[in-house]
């Protein structure tokens, strides 16, 4: 058979690379192994330094003279940083910049390769967060390294250095979705100061673009400023994209401004059902009294989504109770459904339990644990 | 020498707790998780415990509740995460003296241990 | 045509089979090397701090379907509530349990009975009734009637509040980060992930303290330690590539993160089934490529769980039998998948693959236990040639096994000597002995017959331990004659 000479030679072959594997892995564990045990070791070490410089207002104990760029150094800083505050860290500063650190990880990462160092440098900046790195995170916003992007928006959010801002929600729209999440992180750890632009990019763009408007104003519910409600009030009043109209109802919710009440209140008359059932739960975050006719009604909604939205707010704003109480008993069985969960989540049930036992026990607990009772 | 028991499954935290409390005076036993620093404190005697509330094995709380079932009285500092107000509160209902959250200030620390020695 | 003539064809064709297959293994190892490096070093830095702390991490249901788990629910639930994750709720389904699991539940977590409204989007078995907890993390019961594993799925999917869905068993053991790097995976890509799988490793012989591993050990017992290699060869040399050209056949029942409007999109998890994990996998697959809808469906090495695997030969076979069976219901379900470059990769490729060497290769071997000797009987075998090919497919399984036990090294967990020496003799005699006895299963599974029935019950009563195991490896396991 004149295969027989193919199948030797790859036989060999393979039984050759079977003899480096195994030597290969028995080999890479034994290096594994110290490599991981060293580093523990200076890292442990590095790590008494560090603590001793903290601990002791004058220090004098040496730093090895290749500290800055051992990434063991390093990682050391970064922790002992993470786990202290206030005057602590001012202590560190010092050690940082007694050291070169800064300047090292800043050519690290201004190099074109490796890309490990060069990541490991944006990390350790945005970690430290020494306002020496501010230039070189500015410029490497726009990276083609999208981890390193994340970095320098996160070392520039860290150090609250607010002319950033502009150039990180500048890119909004324009990045991957990860990108886009983790620049939102920053923009919220930075606060109101990144209302204005958020605001300005949403009105801008939300008629030709909806991931990064409807990412925007996700951003600028989690801020919390209320600056921000008039400005998502006129997006909804432009004729928002349907994706966009829900994420400005969310945050009006969010945003907690009895300004938005009156939209939110037309808004769960709208055609689309999402729409419907944002605004209901907008409405119940907002506890606005005002809305307690528009919520019942919605408890109504041919759609379930609504119907147990609106009770949910129902059952948080004051005098909603007796709304929920009313479907309960009433003729239309899914509102009376959407009325009893609400009732039991927020507790009533149990309430009602405990007033029938004490003996206190009013008409309308005894109806609703007859018809919690009916159940399914 | 006042002898204080640390116990934080994060070795940054207890490295940094240990040069500081020695630097200051102080006898320190270190823990990594909550079995161990139970262990130490019955061990031995301690004039104070710091203990972190998030620790494999036992959490903070429940190591101060075993302590007290043996009658063993160290007065204890909770060590709480930024997130954590419920457990910090709950702590010094528990029985803990104390609490301190996550990151700390050391000076502060300081002090609040030199108040309760 | 001679009986010689014939048994000469055969053998060119199972020789033209093998190659097929070891290439196509070899293919996955490659890709898989390359796709760990790739991302490893994104893995070193922290993404999962970054999510932990950020408003904008999707919250999680984690659906937990229960049957009998009294021992270990409370634990298990108790440890889940303290994965790090910002929001997570819990949905046990008691699907029917009589050994007091419901109530250990109760009591544990002070649970009410609330008669609320159940929404089935998908049917199951009747609910009986649901129960809720408020404590640091929302548990959700629903006491259910006896439907199987995939109907309380279904259960927990129906009641399940949030937009992803975890999927796990009551014995499994997280790793704190692992819901965290999966939800990575979701959050690069959250308008088309519908799917994460993660990295399933067998504890078996490790220690464990208070619902943590302490140490990661290899399996003293023979039987677990020869699944470790499997397991790692799936995990490690296959998944990864699958993953890397979004034609992941399967994700694993013991953790699946799905996304709850597309898992109910296919109308949930097929009850009955025995391989309900994989057979929404393709069905998903299917759904999305048949309609058009931009998706994908990944794999994250380093969401890391650990599960019990059989100690015994018996709970084994009945383990493996079980598998095989689900693959056959799965063959059958998605034959008209196989080849048709309507369904891309997975169809040309990855289930193509799957049905030709999981599903057919245990007939070929099989078979050959009888041909080859017969063959040699007759005086038509070349026995040389016979041996240099065993020798070959021996040596090429074992290439496999190696580059798994290599890409393992990168995550640290065997250490010492005795490891790595207890590794390697496992890869070297695994492929006399354990082999052929899970031939030998899968085609007992085949054979079906009274078999079938009586698995009735074993189905009903076969959550108690490993419920849905990784399916069993690609022919990534070792020889082929």
């Amino acid at each position: 058979m004149s295969l027989i000479e193919p199948i030797q030679f790859a036989t060999l072959v393979v039984l050759v690379l079977n003899a480096l594997g195994v030597a290969a892995l028995i080999i890479l564990k034994a290096i594994n192994r110290s490599r991981r045990r060293r580093a523990e070791a200076r890292k442990r070490s590095h790590m008494r330094l560090i603590s001793r410089h903290v601990a002791f207002e004058h220090s004098t104990d040496p730093v090895p003279a290749k500290a800055a760029t051992d990434p063991a150094f390093i990682d050391a800083l970064i922790d002992v940083r993470n786990a202290l505050a206030g005057s602590d860290l001012e202590k560190l500063e010092r050690l940082v910049a007694r050291h070169g650190v800064v300047d090292e990880l800043v050519s690290d990462l201004r190099r074109s390769f490796p890309k490990v160092k060069r990541l490991r440098a944006a990390m350790a900046l945005a970690e430290l967060a020494d306002d020496e790195a501010v230039p070189v995170l500015l410029e490497h916003l726009d990276d083609r390294e999208p981890e390193i992007r994340v970095q320098a928006a996160r070392g520039l959010g860290r150090m609250k250095w607010t002319p950033a801002i502009d150039a990180i929600v500048a890119r909004f729209g324009m990045e991957t979705p990860w990108v886009r999440a983790r620049f939102a992180d920053t923009l919220i750890g930075f606060g109101s100061a990144a209302t204005w632009p958020l605001v300005a990019y949403v009105t801008v763009n939300h008629r030709h673009e909806t991931a990064g408007p409807v990412a925007a104003i996700r951003t600028l519910a989690a801020i919390g400023d209320d600056e921000a409600v008039k400005p998502l009030i006129e997006v909804l009043h432009a004729g928002a994209d349907p994706e966009v109209a829900i994420a400005v109802i969310e945050a009006l919710g969010h945003l907690e401004n009895p300004m938005a009440a009156p939209v939110l209140r037309s808004a769960t008359r709208d055609a689309d059902w999402r729409i419907r059932a944002k605004a209901v739960t907008a409405l119940g975050l907002l506890a606005d009294t005002e809305s307690l006719e528009d919520l019942a009604a919605a408890l109504h909604d041919p759609e379930w989504w609504v119907r147990r939205n609106a009770a949910a707010a129902l059952g948080v704003i004051p005098g909603g109770l007796d709304r929920l109480y009313e479907a309960l008993t009433g003729r239309d069985h899914p509102a009376s459904e959407a009325a009893i969960e609400a009732l039991v989540d927020i507790g009533e049930l149990a309430a009602a339990r405990a007033r029938i036992e004490e003996g206190n026990g009013r008409t309308r607990d005894h109806d609703l644990i007859s018809v919690a009772e009916a159940g399914r | 020498m006042p002898k204080i028991l640390i116990a934080d499954d994060s070795e940054t935290i207890t490295t940094l707790l240990t040069t500081a409390l020695e630097s200051n005076g102080y006898e320190v036993s270190v823990a990594s998780d909550g079995h161990q620093a139970y262990q130490l404190g019955i061990d031995s005697e301690h004039d104070l415990a710091i203990l972190d509330q998030l620790m494999p094995g036992l959490l903070g709380i429940e190591v101060i509740e075993k302590w007290r079932e043996e009658g063993i009285e160290t007065p204890v500092i909770i060590l709480t995460g930024v997130d954590d107000e419920r457990t910090a509160v709950e702590s010094l209902d528990r029985g803990a003296v104390d609490y301190v959250r996550k990151p700390f200030r050391l000076p502060e620390l300081l002090a609040r241990i030199r108040q309760r020695i | 045509m001679t009986w010689a003539r014939v048994l000469e064809w055969l053998g060119y064709g199972v020789l033209v089979y093998f190659i097929a297959m070891q290439a196509y293994i070899l293919g996955l190892n490659l890709i898989s090397t390359w796709a760990l490096r790739r991302d490893h070093h994104l893995n070193r830095f922290g993404r999962v701090t970054e999510m932990l702390s950020s408003r904008t991490t999707p919250p999680v249901s984690i659906v937990i379907p229960a049957y009998n788990e009294v021992v270990g629910i409370v634990d298990s639930v108790r440890s889940m509530s303290l994965l790090k994750y910002p929001r997570i709720e819990i949905v046990i389904a008691n699907d029917g349990s009589t050994d007091g699991t419901l109530e250990a539940l109760i009591d544990a977590f002070k649970l009410e009975k609330v008669s609320i409204p159940y929404r089935a989007e998908v049917a199951t078995a009747p609910v009986r009734a649901i129960y809720r907890g408020r404590g640091a993390v929302d548990i959700t019961v629903i006491d259910k009637e006896n439907g199987g594993r995939a109907d309380a799925l279904n259960a927990g999917l129906n009641a399940a509040r949030y937009p992803y869905v975890l999927c796990t068993d009551a014995d499994v053991i997280f790793e704190g980060d692992a819901l965290m790097r999966a939800m990575t995976r979701v959050v690069e890509d959250r308008e088309r992930t519908v799917a994460v799988g993660g990295n399933i490793r067998p504890i078996n012989g490790s220690p464990v303290d208070l619902g943590h591993l302490v140490k990661a050990e290899v399996p003293k017992k023979l039987i677990p330690r020869m699944q470790m290699l499997e397991y790692l060869r799936t995990f490690l040399a296959a998944r990864p590539a699958w993953s890397a050209m979004n034609a992941l056949p399967l994700v694993s029942g013991a953790f699946g993160i799905w996304k709850r409007s597309a898992a109910i999109e296919v109308g949930g998890f097929t009850p009955g089934h025995m391989g309900e994990d994989m057979d929404m996998t393709m069905r998903l697959h299917r759904h999305h490529l048949k309609n058009r809808i931009p998706y994908r469906i990944v794999y994250e090495p380093t969401a890391v769980v650990w599960t019990e695997v059989p100690e015994t030969v018996r709970v084994l076979r009945r383990q493996r039998i079980r598998w095989h069976r689900g693959l056959i219901q799965a063959v059958r379900e998605f034959l008209p998948m196989t080849f048709n470059p309507r369904y891309k990769v997975v169809g040309m490729l990855t289930w193509a693959a799957n049905v030709l060497f999981e599903f057919i290769a245990p007939i070929i071997e099989f078979a050959g236990w009888f041909i080859i000797p017969l063959a040699w009987f007759l005086g038509v075998l070349n026995v040389e040639a016979f041996v240099w090919l065993l020798l070959l497919a021996f040596g090429m399984g074992l290439l496999n096994t190696l580059n798994a036990l290599l890409l393992d090294e990168s995550y640290g967990y065997f250490d010492t000597k005795t490891d790595t020496a207890r590794l390697l003799v496992m890869a070297l005699i695994e492929n006399f002995g354990f082999r052929q006895l899970t031939v030998w299963w899968r085609i007992r599974a085949m054979l079906g017959g009274a078999a079938v029935k009586s698995w009735g019950n074993m189905e009903r009563r076969g959550f108690v331990r490993s419920v849905s195991p990784p399916q069993a490896p690609p022919a990534s396991s070792a020889s082929r004659p």
